[in-house]
């Protein structure tokens, strides 16, 4: 055996998993098909859209509230080509990061696509074609857009997101096909850059499987950025004529109707990616979704085959995928970790950012468990007003015999980093009174967190 | 005003009695007169009658052992209660169902038992429990007992499965509530809108570990539900799980799953290569015990010989059908074999003999333990006085005990005592063996399978059932020619059971 691990794919799931089984003493192999490390998040996913995310919000920011700031510029004007270039930048300086360590934690790193030959030899294609072999190996492959059968993505007009970070100009009119986290955070970025945007989504409200407040609340900001929904609408099909996409859909009563646009996002959301990796020459088995099977302790039928991160069931996010690749890691040498999948939250990095963790309103009711409601509004909170940030809101689900907080949902300006403390909170199960008794600094938008849990407990916030 | 009911004095040289049954539970109204407890002296049984009417307080157990004089129950006059409890009542609204805590402790189970082991809570924290409904199964080295709640109300177990506790420890408690209490307790719970402030140990996050715990713990192979949290809530904190004690294993590794740990020199391999670790129950550390005392202070040895079963079975298969018909009961061998014990222990004393210091102690009966296997375990109730029963009686014995045992409910008595073993490992095939004497005991018969063999008889080679018997016994009072006689004479009366009948 050349390795005792040998992961394929350097995503956010396949490098810690390397970079733990590394510290737990394992020779280790990683395994890349593209030239650069880190898989969709670094390079086509998460970093660049939040690159393209900030960007864009200073932009808007210059164009809408320097003025009442008291800051007078002449004209604001989109350098797009700048724009993408600086986003170019913080994905080669993140890759180069996780080069370095892969190398810190003497990993050795092969590129080319690898694919099993046997379960125990992984042939890489690369440059030379070259094959090593491994005691262990942790599949982290990820996943690809997924499209639909009569939409044809040609990558030019039709794209989907891995395109959309690498526009040469600003759209005049984005379709965009799914209302979903995506969609809705690549849709900012052009809204706030001057496209008119128009999101086509099959269900009856945009972000589904959050919690149904945050839909609403989400796009009725969205609408003030220049969104237009198309909500219960079926896209029937998508015609590119010269610069011209025409997206035709019908609504539940089978009204027809078409947007036109210089381009159409299909962001409908991802499969599983498992091309060329041999795994029916060494039949490991997938689900009715082609994605990886696995067992709870993400096994696959192959006793030394595991499976992390978007491959396999579950959300697809970069974050579960790094806890299931220290979950595998530890698991090979004998511990016996945890993961709370109902724990790990949810992000949209739209303006005002959406996060969550837990249950929603909707899957409690449908359990028939007696739950509180308290929210409290950004607009009531000092932080917010100071900082001309006052949309959004935080909705804490409690227990309603034990005050256990059972789901944390949050709209408004810096969601994404305040959803920990809500995990925090979740994961000793605190009540909505632990943390509404809890010092929290002001003025900070975390004092919302605090008042709403106030609310849950009694209906006592006190700002309200 | 309560009334004190003492053990009265039954008889001259009379200085204690055993408490033997209460016919009445704690909490009971009794009618003035009525038969309430039995008692036992060593001399004969006496019944107690309530001397008033009223709601009885139990203060002795079954199986306690009482002074002349001594405290037996006591009575409250009817209409006493209430007025006790109302003022009581009121406050019970400000904290929440409670009344008052009643605490249980480990009852006195036996005479030499000190430690039980929490077998089994049929009962969680936070359940209503009502009076006398049995709560818990608790295990000794010799029995299992069931715990019963001592008062009607809400349950908190301050003592988790498998925990090992001496007579008299805290084992849990009960919020005392009256009927109508439990009820508006369960009605508030259904109330979505209320909330109601759990006690610290027993709140919904008791025993939650906190993540870096569980991980712990999980490897340590502790179920989080049997460790006390010292978190807000009885939460699991790192520092819990670290110094956290494997308690019971065999209930954590079935709930736990299983760690993949794989083992890198092997390839490919689905071998199931990983260990089980179960704690020793009392009863088999008992046994452990006292077997290997017995072998390192004994001077034991086995003889042997073979038994020609076909007189015997012919005798069965002739009366088997009348035999059943007439006693309600089969007729196995077991009567056969216990009969001719008992005339071959008559003709050779010292093997029913035992060794008390530097004495001998030759029993004038014979009480015979025979071994049986239950789940928990050997255990060996005896047989008494097998001397003067009859092949009936011995069946029924032998049904009524083996019975028992599997059940978990042989009572102490019923396993103390007896002056010489037999046991049958023919039943699980066994051809021959070496039995450990049961001590005090000096001897064992070691009884085995039944085997079509080849014999001579008559110069003849014939083929006869034969069982071998074997006899272990202890050499510092038994010679081998008693020992050696003893199974010959066994032999005897089992190839011609009419000996049995004439005494010859």
């Amino acid at each position: 055996m050349d390795y005792q691990v040998i992961v394929i794919g350097s995503g956010p799931g396949g490098y810690v998993a390397a970079i733990r089984c590394a510290q737990l003493g394992f020779k280790t192999a990683i395994v890349e098909k593209y030239s650069s490390l880190g898989g969709t998040c670094l390079n086509v996913g998460c970093i660049p859209s939040k690159a393209l995310l900030d960007s864009s919000e200073h932009f808007h920011n210059a164009t809408h509230t320097f003025k009442t700031h008291g800051i007078a510029i002449t004209e604001a004007k989109v350098d797009f080509k700048q724009m993408i270039a600086r986003k170019s930048d913080v994905v080669s300086q993140n890759t180069y990061g996780i080069e370095y360590l892969m190398k810190k934690n003497k990993i050795d790193v092969f590129n080319g696509l690898g694919s099993f030959l046997n379960p125990h030899t992984i042939q890489i294609a690369g440059k030379e074609i070259q094959s090593i072999k491994g005691e262990k190996i942790i599949i982290a492959t990820g996943s690809k857009p997924a499209t639909l059968p009569f939409i044809k993505v040609d990558k030019k007009r039709v794209i989907t997101s891995t395109e959309a970070l690498e526009l040469k100009e600003v759209p005049k009119h984005l379709v965009i096909i799914g209302g979903g986290v995506i969609g809705l955070e690549l849709g900012s970025v052009y809204a706030r850059l001057g496209a008119k945007v128009s999101v086509v989504e099959f269900l009856d409200r945009i972000i589904p499987n959050m919690d149904k407040t945050m839909s609403k609340e989400l796009q009725k900001s969205l609408v003030g950025i220049g969104f237009d929904f198309y909500l219960g609408h079926k896209v029937t099909g998508v015609a590119v004529k010269g610069k011209e996409v025409t997206v035709t859909a019908e609504n539940n009563t089978s009204e027809s109707m078409s947007i036109k646009g210089d381009y159409c996002l299909v962001s409908i959301g991802r499969k599983a990616y498992t091309d060329g990796l041999g795994l029916d020459k060494i039949g490991i088995n997938l689900d009715e979704r082609g994605r990886v099977e696995v067992d709870k302790h993400l096994k696959t039928n192959i006793d030394h085959i595991w499976a992390i991160g978007d491959v396999v069931r579950g959300a697809m996010l970069a974050h579960k995928a790094e806890e299931e690749g220290v979950f595998v890691a530890e698991q090979m040498v004998g511990q016996k970790p945890h993961i709370h999948y109902n724990l790990i939250p949810g992000v949209v990095y739209t303006w005002p950012e959406v996060a969550s963790v837990g249950a929603t309103e909707e899957e409690l009711i449908e359990k028939n468990q007696p739950v509180k409601i308290g929210k409290f509004p950004y607009k009531a909170l000092g932080r917010a007003r100071a900082s001309m940030d006052t949309e959004g809101l935080v909705k804490i689900i409690a227990d309603a015999s034990t005050d256990e907080i059972l789901g944390i949902h949050i709209i408004g300006a810096r969601a994404a980093d305040m959803i920990a403390a809500g995990v925090t909170a979740m994961e000793f199960r605190a009540s909505a009174e632990d943390v509404a008794r809890m010092s929290h600094a002001h003025p900070t938008y975390m004092e919302a967190v605090k008042e709403a849990c106030l609310s849950a407990t009694e209906n006592r916030s006190i700002h309200m | 005003m309560s009334l004190e009911m003492k053990v009265p004095s039954v008889g001259e040289s009379i200085s204690e009695v055993i408490v033997s049954q209460w016919m009445k539970n704690e909490g009971d109204f009794v009618e003035m007169d009525e038969v309430i407890c039995e008692l036992e002296s060593d001399k004969a049984t006496f019944e107690v009658s309530a001397e008033i009417e009223g709601v009885l307080r139990l203060k002795v157990g079954v199986g306690d052992t009482v002074e002349i004089g001594g405290l037996l129950c006591v009575i409250e006059p009817k209409g006493e209660k209430k007025e006790v409890i109302a003022p009581e009542l009121k406050s019970e609204k400000v904290v929440g169902g409670a009344v008052k805590i009643i605490q249980m402790h480990v009852p006195t189970v036996g005479e030499s038992i000190n430690e039980v082991t929490i077998s089994n809570w049929n009962k969680s924290s936070g359940d209503l429990v009502v009076l006398d409904e049995v709560i818990a199964e608790i295990e000794s080295d010799k029995a299992t007992f069931e715990l019963t709640a001592e008062a009607t109300g809400e349950l908190e177990i301050l003592a988790s499965d498998g925990t090992t506790l001496l007579i008299g420890d805290l084992i849990c408690q009960i919020a005392v509530t009256d009927e109508v209490d439990s009820k508006s307790l369960v009605d508030k719970a259904a109330e979505p809108e209320e909330i109601s402030v759990p006690l610290a140990s027993q709140g919904y996050a008791a025993s939650h570990a906190a993540p870096a715990a569980a991980k712990i713990l999980a490897e340590k192979g502790i179920l989080a539900t049997s460790v006390q949290g010292s978190g807000v809530g009885g939460r699991i904190t790192k520092e819990d799980a670290l110094n956290a004690k494997l308690q019971k294993e065999d209930v954590s590794l079935k709930d736990i799953e299983e760690s993949v740990i794989t083992d890198s020199t092997k390839k490919g391999d689905d071998s199931d290569r990983s260990e089980k670790r179960q704690k020793m129950s009392p009863l088999r550390k008992t046994v452990a015990k006292r077997l290997v005392s017995v072998k390192n202070e004994t001077a034991m040895l086995t003889t042997f010989n073979e038994v020609n079963m076909q007189p015997i079975m012919e005798l069965r298969k002739k009366y088997k059908e009348s035999f059943k018909a007439k006693y309600e009961v089969g007729l196995g061998f077991m009567s056969f074999f216990t009969k001719a014990c008992c005339v071959a222990l008559k003709d050779w004393p010292a093997i029913n003999a035992k060794i008390d210091d530097d004495e001998v102690i030759y029993s004038n009966f014979c009480d015979v333990s025979i071994a049986v296997s239950a789940p928990k375990g050997l255990v060996v109730p005896v047989i008494r006085n097998a001397e003067t029963l009859s092949f009936e009686q011995i069946e029924k014995e032998v049904v009524r005990l083996a019975t028992k045992a599997r059940e978990n409910k042989l009572s102490i008595p019923e396993m103390s005592g007896g002056t010489f073993t037999i046991t049958n490992g023919g039943i699980f095939g066994s051809m021959l063996s070496t039995p450990i004497i049961n001590a005090p005991q000096s001897a064992i018969l070691g009884m085995h399978n039944i085997v079509q063999r080849p014999v001579v008889k008559d110069g003849e080679i014939v083929i006869r059932p034969i069982m071998y018997v074997a006899l272990s016994y202890d050499h510092r009072i038994i010679d081998g020619r008693e020992s050696v006689s003893f199974l010959v004479r066994l032999k005897e009366l089992l190839e011609d059971p009419s000996r049995l009948l004439l005494g010859v």
